[in-house]
């Protein structure tokens, strides 16, 4: 059970503006995504496009473009609920997938995999992604984590050391097998570029049972929010939220991963965003964190499609770019005493 | 108790020197490791040159291909490494020291990935109308004032710093990235060589660049050892005993920022020598202050070492130095913080 009076800034007619402008900032991404590429599209012929009253060759360009849309989406959605959840799950502002190593360690994963066996479809990759980012994950927690003092800190310094290593080995990896590893930077940094909607389909089931097992552990991420105690006593289960919630974020995160690469600071930015608009309340943050990853993500693969046209930037480049500040606006609240 | 007095060195009634034995034994053995490390680096291979014939070869009496291994292949890239891991050594020596802190070296809080930023820019949006280094430089020092602005503290709170440092890092690799993709699209070589690090391909002009560099620094160097070693006791007490704190790390930042950038500038953002030179030499010396020779002596063995390994080990086969090093270097930092957090220190 949760608290029955509202905070202020939960009420009603706020909470809908915010889920109004979410949706609204997705839907400009979205067709901003549709219109944008080496040649772009007007957003009128886009939308003829989507009703189907276009001519053939803009509704061939426009139709180009949906799989890394859809592809954005899923995996903005699932690294923002990831790095929420993450966020929630440790108390811990800095957490995020990319920063703890839980996307590296799915990438070594896939990539051992592939050099192992050789390029394997997505659906067996996302098998491989998932116990290699729980792995990095466990690793990280293990050597940074532990509720203490100095943990914000020492959790963020053990997922740099998880990610360092791991990426060193990836890019050993993708380097010296060159022809197992045709495109090496996508690897090494994500990209929503080329992938099919068969990728899509492969990991939409994990990023789905990581989402659902997200709404229904909410409540429980509440009450732990109120710590260990008050979140016992208020009837939640603790241990099952903290394992339950991990859980959720490595599906996610295994699944964005196994589909667009490593990408960092999304997790990290939006649930920062979704706090400061929505408050405390898991189940407001939610629903805001899946309309608001997806629009940062594809805004950020609209920007690197525009920066070096007609060629492009990886998205993961971007994000780090526009996320990294969100990094250092929560290093100026870090207490000053270590 | 008292313990014996330190040993000095005096030269004549002016110079008095102290002496400290186990440096100084150190000091010979890494450089007897430097010189194995050496000799085998050109000896090793199809190409190498018999340790035998290593003599006559330099003193000029070389067969051309022993003098294609020696001038163009071999040579070049040897003295580099050694160099580019002196100033490395020396760059991390001195800001661990002044930031009192292991974490606080300049490839953990982003300033060579910084360098490589600049240097990358430079290069290849402004191809011979600006010297490499100078953009590795501006690099560099933007890093650093990126660094101390975000903190809000400057460089005292070690947990803030790191942080900031991750996040100026990933926006210098990010931006780096950028540079590279706009301008040298599908080169995965120019990519390796500013991500990574890498000493392969390089010429007598990078070894003197950075030799160059460290020779400059030296007496500067020397003559920052006392001043430095004396804040680590705390600004109060080394402001105490005359040293100055705040200018003797306004000092010792500038040399070391100026020594990455040179490194950087020469062979890329080589990942965590800085870190782990000096808080080995630390460990071999048991000495205080920045242990500024040894430390400068083991960053020339780690990277020669490293440098070999990516040439010869079976797997790692002509990888950019830079990917050895990170792996290795990660590990290791994941040692050095259990250890820290065990003592409490962060």
């Amino acid at each position: 059970m949760t608290t029955t009076t509202a905070p202020p800034q939960a009420r009603p007619l706020r909470t809908a503006l915010l889920l109004g402008g979410a949706l609204l900032a997705l839907g400009t991404a979205v067709l901003l995504s549709l219109a944008v590429g080496s040649k772009s599209t007007p957003p009128g012929q886009v939308w003829a496009a989507l009703t189907g009253t276009a001519d053939p060759y803009t509704a061939t360009v426009v139709a180009s473009r949906y799989p890394r849309t859809v592809l954005g989406v899923v995996a903005g959605a699932a690294l923002a609920l990831s790095g929420l959840l993450m966020q929630s799950v440790t108390r811990n502002p800095l957490a995020d997938p990319g920063l703890l190593g839980v996307n590296a360690g799915a990438m070594a994963a896939v990539v051992t995999a592939t050099a192992l066996l050789g390029p394997a479809s997505t659906a067996a990759a996302v098998w491989w992604a998932l116990p290699g980012a729980l792995l990095a994950g466990l690793v990280a927690y293990a050597v940074g984590g532990r509720e203490s003092s100095g943990a914000t800190v020492r959790l963020v310094l053990a997922g740099a050391v998880v990610s360092a290593v791991l990426t060193a080995y990836v890019q050993a990896v993708a380097l010296s097998m060159p022809e197992v590893f045709d495109h090496y930077r996508f690897w090494v940094v994500g990209s929503l570029a080329g992938r099919g909607f068969d990728v899509i389909a492969a990991v939409l089931p994990f990023v789905a049972v990581g989402a659902l097992l997200a709404v229904l552990l909410a409540g429980g991420l509440n009450a732990l929010a109120l710590g260990e105690e008050t979140a016992a006593s208020l009837g939640a289960h603790p241990a099952l939220v903290r394992s339950g919630g991990l859980a959720a974020a490595t599906l996610l995160a295994a699944g964005a991963t196994a589909a667009a690469g490593p990408i960092a600071f999304v997790g990290l930015a939006v649930p920062h965003v979704v706090r400061a608009l929505a408050g405390g309340d898991v189940r407001r943050q939610l629903p805001l964190a899946l309309l608001a990853g997806p629009a940062l993500l594809l805004l950020s693969d609209v920007v690197g499609r525009f920066l070096l046209r007609p060629a492009e930037l990886m998205v993961g480049v971007v994000t780090a770019f526009v996320g990294a500040p969100f990094l250092f606006a929560a290093v100026r609240r870090m207490r000053s005493a270590p | 108790m008292r313990r014996p007095p330190q040993p000095v060195l005096r030269v004549g009634s002016a110079v008095a020197l102290p002496l400290h034995p186990r440096s100084l034994l150190w000091a010979l053995l890494l450089a007897a490791a430097l010189l194995a490390t050496a000799v085998a680096t050109l000896g090793l291979g199809r190409l190498g040159i018999p340790p035998g014939a290593l003599a006559d070869a330099l003193t000029g009496d070389a067969t051309p291909a022993q003098e294609f291994v020696l001038h163009r292949l071999r040579g070049p890239r040897l003295a580099t490494a050694v160099g580019t891991g002196a100033a490395l050594g020396l760059a991390g020596a001195l800001f661990q020291s002044v930031t009192r802190n292991p974490l606080g070296s300049p490839d953990v809080i982003g300033l060579n990935w910084g360098a490589s930023a600049g240097a990358a820019l430079v290069a290849l949006a402004l191809p011979g109308a600006v010297p490499v280094p100078l953009g590795a430089l501006a690099g560099a020092v933007g890093a650093v004032l990126l660094v101390t602005t975000v903190t809000g503290t400057g460089l005292r709170h070690p947990g803030r710093l790191v942080v900031a440092g991750i996040g100026v890092a990933a926006m210098a690799a990010s931006f780096t990235q950028f540079v590279v993709s706009a301008l040298a699209r599908d080169q995965a070589s120019v990519l390796a060589a500013y991500v990574n690090g890498t000493l392969s391909a390089r010429s007598w002009e990078h070894a003197l660049t950075i030799w160059l560099v460290v020779a400059l620094a030296s007496p500067l160097l020397a003559a920052l050892a006392r001043p430095v070693a004396l804040n680590e006791m705390g600004d109060e007490l080394a402001d105490g005993l005359g040293a100055r704190a705040a200018s003797t790390r306004t000092a010792a930042i500038a040399v070391s920022v100026v020594l990455s950038a040179a490194a950087v500038s020469v062979a890329g953002p080589i990942a965590f020598v800085s870190l782990t030179a000096p808080q080995i030499a630390r460990r071999l010396t048991r000495a205080c202050g920045p242990n500024l020779a040894v430390s400068a002596l083991t960053g020339a063995l780690v990277l020669a070492v490293a440098d070999l390994a990516v040439q010869h080990l079976p797997l790692a086969d002509g990888l950019p130095v830079g990917i050895a090093t990170l792996a290795v270097g990660g590990v290791y930092l994941g040692f050095l913080l259990v250890r820290e957090w065990r003592r409490g220190v962060l």
